[in-house]
């Protein structure tokens, strides 16, 4: 006990000690913070950028915070929302539409007169309609650089020329394929690229003569996917495939990139951020080039391009917007955009830089304006969320052989429709919000009342019993302080309308968010989501109890390096479940991953397609977070078995107990009260556990087909603004896990001591 | 006592198979931070590769503020720690101990904490946090950290003073103990593998929560670990060799936390004390 | 040295059980009292209330002087020993000898003293270094006493000390403990199920149950003249035999016309100084012991019945006799021949009759 205080008072001490020495002294300079997205070679210049301009402007300080697209986007709509947040974000152009609806950010025009602006590539500036109703453009980014935009790269070593029609295109990659050592396995292919994610389809969507809004775009605007040309472009991804067999048969982003880096790839269709790491690369020989055009159409593949740029958050006024907006003006400025092409060789949003040579004599550079100029403006719509999430289940489905490809077409319309529709919907205050918020008020009143002899009851208590309530009180009242308002919060919000359309000025409105939830075949039905989760949540804590249980019986006995076991069975809890997640994601790979090399090559089992078919890809998730799970309940049932006194085994030893007996009547009993809070808090974490299903399924796939409710509710709440719909729905897990609990603790009496 | 043979050969094999299972992915980790170029797959089943660098540790160190994330992550999760065990220890007692009105239900409360999905607390929490003004601030994520840690430790520690039979602590009592004092000298290390158990816990939530933390921390110099590693991952352009290489350094401290403690946890101290 | 005086102690949990109703004792200083009862009666409910244990509900708990109601247990100047010993697992004998010594501030110098006389006395010197999971249960079992000793308390309080111990060294520990009784001279509580116990150590014997006292006496004279059916049938082995029947005409008739056993005024049956004339007619219930009921010829006549089983001790023969359909206990010595089948003439030894009211609560009649 006493060296046990001691390291754990050393430990405090030193990081106490470091932490002293890590406050400076205070600063009085105008603080501007930017949330941006940049990729690690453009914080470089990002912060060189920063230092110039400080140097300039001594009374400013910019704070440049790198925040990944998703958490961006969460992040800042939190922030916004609650009065703060950065003064900038910067980004691509596509949550613009998302912001500027739910008024985060605000109107740039008074910081860009008009006759400045004809300096920017159209584009380059991005304006919106202003939402209240005039008709007015507002400017909501001042853009700095074009970018996003897919191209096709190859390398030298396998391929000579580039194609520059698909025919050409399949014949090169045919002919790159190749079987080196004849075993049977392809050991290079001739064109990879991440065809799970819809994204990477639109250079094929266009080139078929398609596109995902209808022409001209209306506001909201309406999806285009139902079209031939969608079913032409997803038979000839998926003849690439399976016809001419120049893919390998699950492909996903890191996949493609780690087989066109280490040259088992001839080719590969990626985006702009990508190509510096290809071309530096010592193992392979990359190039640029442009994408092929279509055969059947005579058009030209077209990527979606998108500005990037700076918003002004809406909260930022007076000296602090100014700041920040004389930063964004430097950032646009000539001087820095030709800074940005020579160091970056990113395309610039301003036209006056287009002439720098540099665009001549660096191949690259020259590929990727072609490109950009050959490109597609990306729409600012939200709905292209919508679409995004609508084509995603389809074009898997096709890849993974279940659909048809004008069949998924047609699928990915009506998907992507019903998504816009429940990203508008806009529920009208119910007539009986009163009369249900008097009985709640009534009924609260009524529980306060027949509450009232146990609060005297209570204070009586109080004064007989302080001990015990002084040693529970600290602990309750931390751990409420900090849930009691998100908890209200969400309450309320459950009842309320929020959501895209109303996201600052949301009602209550009633139960209609509920009635939803339980009316949502999806969730409820047979296959549907809600019983995933518990066959979900039942699998895993009976494993990682089983599991961590069995290893505890197995380290408590006599048996040499017992210390060393320990150790290494904990690995799995230490090292982060962010990155072991995506080990195993890699580790279930179709042709190069561990467990199916393995199973073939001891087992000699045939492949097993773990994440492209949607049951697999379940037990994936499953077999990922029994892993991550097993070492806690290890820990536990650990430290529980010490309290087991030796003489009942003893005991049970001279009554010729077996051991099985031993373990049955001895070792599980007496674990009980150790081990039933660990195994009913791993109930409720396991059923919230929105990480290993987000990471290894990568959100659900194939087809949205590994949700759970939690990684559900994320979906609705942060792809389709539905925060009324997912507060409901997170509301009734609540419930779900409240009915359990209570109804397991009583069952296993839990809240009562083995010795009373 | 001796074992059967066939016993110890047993319990040898399932410990064997299941580190292997434990170790392979991690090992893959450690691969991962090994390959230049930052590659995130490989297409076989060996460990080092080929052209392995040591380049992504190096630059952590000499690029990244490594060392000043570990400093801030120590200092959270130190404090995490003492606050989480001395709060769950106390309120643990209380419950296991006393009989007192509204016991059962603060219990339940106590779980009911935990049901909510994180990602919706997510907004509300940040307007929490920005109204009381603890954005940048270390104590609204060891308060949020503390918070989260204390269900779970409490019904811990409750489990295991369940184990302690109440007949040592009244004779401390009799002794000339107060009931604070008994608390103190008996129950306490009788306590000791329920104290590890929290204090590990309490531990590895401060140490590998990245979300908070990404919505409380705005200024760089003041990240915590995980938050710092996720910083290499962009979409579609991550430095995986950083952040693998980075994942495995985190996981030092915790090996070397569990390593300090796992003695105690170990130590079986209620043998023999009473006669059941 | 101290008195303990209970006054009308009542206790109820806080689940509503009521286990102590009302009990009121004088214990006298260095007097060696026992409580006995059957398990549940609330022997150890009490005796923890006046250890500080357990709250009082109501009545009032003094030792010597000073109402002790709301002190705390370690102020109460008394020690006790546990029938699991809970002894500190963490800490050697010695440390948990000196325990209570240390929290108390008493310098070390007087700490290893009583130690080692508290050591010495209970021939527990080489386990000193020892932690209780090295200890055999007899060992554990002087250590806990051991602990208590230290402490040199007004009052030692046991709670069932020696059942977990196996028969030899009960019997073994039980001496021991008189002979330190003797020795110190300290008032003891002590708290057994067990009559043999009770009977050997206590100087009074406080018999309890339902959480009430049924009756307070010296061993013998509990043994002698119980107060009311449940402590004729608790005290002895093997138990009273019991005769349902009724008080008629100077006699006890047993139901059914079984038996009679005349109540007459000589002595003979009842015993000096009692007369029938002063019992009650009407049901009532006789009670019998075992050595009481005897085959000889000088007895007063009672009835005869066949041996149904034997058990042979060899001092003597337990014979099972039925009469009046229920099955009874007669103690014949050992020198004399009794075998199944063989029928005994029995009679009653002379003051060997007890009779019971034969209502619930069973008092005692004569
Ligand atoms: N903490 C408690 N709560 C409720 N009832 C109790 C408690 N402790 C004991 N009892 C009940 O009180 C009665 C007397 O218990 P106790 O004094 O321990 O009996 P014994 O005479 O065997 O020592 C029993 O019926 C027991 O069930
Ligand atoms: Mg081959």
């Amino acid at each position: 006990m006493g060296s046990l205080l001691r390291t754990v008072l050393l430990v405090l001490l030193v990081s106490l000690a470091a932490a002293a020495a890590g406050c400076g002294p205070h600063d009085a300079r105008q603080v501007v913070t930017i949330w941006h997205q940049s990729r690690p070679n453009e914080r470089e210049f990002l912060a060189d950028e920063i230092a110039r301009y400080e140097a300039e402007h001594p009374d400013v300080r910019i704070r440049p915070l790198y925040k990944e697209t998703e958490e961006l986007r969460s992040g800042f709509q939190a922030a916004a929302l609650a009065g703060a947040g950065p003064e900038l974000v910067y980004g691509p152009s596509d949550v613009l539409d998302t912001f500027h609806t739910m008024r985060l950010i605000q109107d740039l025009s008074p910081w860009l007169p008009e006759a400045e602006r004809a300096a920017f590539v159209e584009g380059g500036l991005t304006t919106l309609p202003a939402r209240d109703g005039s008709g007015r453009r507002e400017l909501v980014q001042i853009g700095d650089r074009f970018g996003n935009h897919l191209a096709l790269v190859y390398n030298r070593n396998l391929v000579a020329n580039p194609p520059t029609t698909t025919d050409e295109l399949v014949k090169l990659a045919v002919a790159s394929t190749t079987d080196a050592d004849g075993d049977g396995r392809t050991d290079h292919y001739g064109l990879v690229w991440n065809y799970t994610e819809p994204f990477f389809a639109i250079p094929f969507v266009t080139g078929f003569g398609g596109w995902v809004f209808r022409e001209p775009e209306s506001s909201p605007p309406v999806p285009d996917l139902g079209t031939p040309a969608m079913t032409a472009a997803l038979g000839f991804i998926r003849d690439l495939r399976d016809v001419h067999k120049v893919a390998p048969a699950n492909c996903d982003y890191e996949l493609a990139d780690s087989l066109f880096k280490t040259g088992r790839a001839a080719m590969i269709v990626n985006g702009d951020w990508s190509w510096s790491d290809y071309l530096e690369n010592p193992a392979i020989d990359a190039a640029v080039a442009v994408l092929p055009t279509v055969d059947a159409t005579g058009l030209p593949m077209r990527p979606m391009v998108a500005p990037k740029g700076y918003s002004l958050n809406a909260n930022a006024r007076g000296s602090a917007a100014e700041a920040a907006m004389g930063f964004v003006r430097h950032m646009a400025s000539d001087d820095v955009q030709r800074r940005l092409v020579q160091r970056l060789r990113m395309l610039p949003a301003r036209k006056t830089v287009w002439d720098d040579p540099v665009f001549s004599t660096d191949a690259t550079l020259a590929a990727s304006r072609a490109q950009l100029e050959n490109g597609r403006l990306m729409p600012v719509a939200t709905e292209l969320r919508a679409v995004w999430d609508g084509m995603r289940p389809a074009y898997q489905a096709v890849l993974g052989g279940s659909l048809d490809p004008a069949a998924a077409a047609e699928r990915m319309q009506h998907d992507a429709e019903g998504f816009i529709d429940s990203m508008h919907r806009r529920i009208e205050p119910s007539p009986l919000v009163p009369v249900l918020a008097t009985v709640v008020g009534l009924g609260l009143l009524a529980l306060l009342v027949r509450q009232l002899p146990t609060f005297v009851a209570f204070l009586a208590d109080l004064r007989r019993n302080p001990t015990a309530y002084a040693f529970a009180l600290p602990a309750v009242a931390v751990i409420f302080a900090v849930i009691v308002f998100p908890f209200v919060w969400n309450l309320v919000l459950s009842l309320s309308d929020m959501s895209l359309v109303r996201f600052r000025d949301w009602r209550v409105v009633g139960l209609q968010n509920y009635a939803e939830v339980l009316s949502d075949p999806k969730l409820w039905g047979l296959s549907g989501v809600f019983l995933k989760t518990i066959l979900w949540t039942v699998i895993n804590v009976s494993l990682h109890v089983a599991l961590g249980v069995m290893l505890a019986v197995a380290l408590n006995g006599p048996i040499r390096g017992k210390a060393i076991y320990r150790l290494l069975l904990i690995i799995p809890w230490a090292v982060p479940a962010y990155i072991t997640a995506l080990t195993w994601r890699g580790m279930f790979d179709y042709e190069y991953g561990a467990v199916n090399l393995m199973l073939g090559k001891w087992l000699g089992l045939p492949a097993v397609n773990w994440l492209g078919e949607p049951l697999r890809a379940f037990e994936a998730c499953i077999i990922a977070n029994v892993w991550l799970g097993f070492p806690f309940m290890m820990v536990i049932a650990l430290g529980g078995l010490q309290g087991i006194p030796q003489e009942l085994y003893e005991a049970a030893r001279i009554d010729r107990a077996s051991r099985w007996q031993q373990f049955w009547h001895i070792t599980l009993p007496l674990l009980k009260p150790v081990l039933l809070p660990a195994a009913t808090l791993g109930a409720i974490w396991t059923f919230n556990n929105l990480n290993v299903i987000w990471l290894v399924s990568n959100g659900g796939e194939p087809q949205d087909s590994t949700h759970i409710l939690v990684s559900y509710v994320y979906k609705s709440v942060f792809n389709l603004y539905r925060y009324g719909y997912g507060a409901a729905l997170s509301m009734v897990m609540f419930l779900i896990l409240l009915a359990f609990s209570v109804v397991f603790l009583q069952r296993t009496r839990a809240t009562e001591s083995v010795y009373r | 006592m001796k074992e059967p043979l066939r016993i110890t050969l047993l319990r040898h094999a399932v410990l064997l198979l299941f580190v292997a299972i434990s170790l392979y992915p991690v090992l893959n980790v450690v691969s991962i931070s090994l390959r230049p170029g930052d590659r995130l797959r490989s297409t076989d089943l060996s460990i080092i590769p080929p052209d392995w660098t040591f380049e992504s540790y190096v630059k952590l160190f000499t690029e990244q503020p490594f060392l000043r994330w570990l400093g801030n992550s120590l200092v959270v999760s130190g404090v995490v720690t003492l606050t989480g065990v001395a709060l769950a220890s106390t309120a643990g007692y209380a419950f296991s101990r006393f009989r007192f009105i509204g016991r059962k239900a603060t219990m339940l409360a106590i779980l009911t904490t935990q049901m909510f999905p994180a990602t919706m607390l997510l907004l509300p929490l940040y307007v929490l946090i920005a109204k009381l003004g603890l954005v940048d601030t270390w104590l609204g994520l060891m308060v949020f950290y503390t918070a989260t840690a204390l269900p779970f430790c409490v019904w811990q520690m409750k489990g295991f003073y369940d184990t302690i039979p109440a007949s040592l602590e009244e004779a401390a009592r009799i002794d000339g103990c107060s009931r604070a004092q008994a608390f103190w000298h008996v129950v306490l290390p009788l306590a000791t593998p329920g104290l590890v158990i929290t204090a590990l816990f309490s531990f590895m939530t401060a140490w590998s929560e990245y979300i908070v933390a990404a919505q409380v921390m705005q200024d760089e110099s003041m990240f915590t670990l995980p938050l710092g590693i996720k910083g290499f991952q962009a979409s579609l352009s991550s430095q995986w060799g950083l952040y693998a290489a980075a994942s495995i350094l985190v996981s030092i401290p915790v090996v070397a936390v569990f390593l300090a403690f796992s003695k105690y946890l170990v130590n079986g101290l209620t043998v023999g004390s009473v006669k059941e | 040295m101290a008195t303990v005086t209970i006054r009308d102690l009542h206790k109820r949990y806080a689940e509503g059980f009521h286990a102590v109703r009302g009990i009121s004792l004088d214990i006298a200083d260095g007097e060696f009292l026992v409580l006995v009862g059957p398990s549940g009666c609330g022997k150890s409910t009490t005796l923890r209330m006046v250890a500080g244990l357990e709250e009082v509900t109501s009545g009032e708990i003094r030792i010597g002087d000073r109402v002790v109601n709301d002190v705390a247990p370690g102020d109460r100047d008394i020690a006790m020993v546990f029938q699991n010993y809970a002894l500190y697992p963490h800490l050697s004998v010695r440390e948990n000898m000196a325990f209570g010594l240390k929290m108390r501030g008493t310098p070390a110098a007087e700490i290893d003293r009583r130690v080692a006389d508290a050591a010495a006395a209970l021939s527990i010197e080489h386990l000193l270094a020892r932690r209780p999971r090295e200890l055999s249960g007899g060992q554990r079992q002087r250590v806990a006493v051991g602990r208590a000793i230290v402490r040199e308390p007004e009052v030692f309080l046991f709670d069932e000390p020696l059942s977990n111990l196996d028969a030899k060294l009960r019997v073994q520990m039980r001496a021991e403990l008189a002979r330190l009784h003797r020795r110190l001279g300290t008032t003891v509580i002590y708290v057994t199920h067990d009559q043999v116990e009770a009977m050997t150590l206590g100087d009074r014997i406080v018999l309890m149950n339902h959480g009430v006292i049924q009756q307070i006496d010296a061993p013998l004279a509990i043994y002698r003249r119980p107060a009311n059916r449940f402590v004729a049938s608790f005290i002895g082995s093997p138990t009273m035999n019991f005769f349902p029947g009724a008080i008629r005409d100077g006699a006890f008739v047993v139901d059914g016309d079984a038996a009679r056993l005349p109540l007459a005024d000589d002595g003979s049956g009842l015993g000096s100084g009692q007369s029938a004339a002063l019992l009650p007619q009407g049901p009532a219930v006789l009670g019998i012991r075992p050595e009481d009921l005897v085959v000889t010829g000088d007895a007063v006549p009672f009835t005869t019945a066949v041996i149904e089983v034997a058990e042979q001790m060899g001092h003597e023969t337990l014979a099972h006799v039925s009469v009046g359909g229920s099955s009874h206990v007669v103690r014949v010595p050992g020198d004399r021949a009794a075998s199944p089948g063989d029928r005994l003439s029995l009679g009653v030894r002379p003051g060997g009759v007890h009779l019971f009211a034969a209502d619930d609560e069973g008092r005692r009649l004569n």
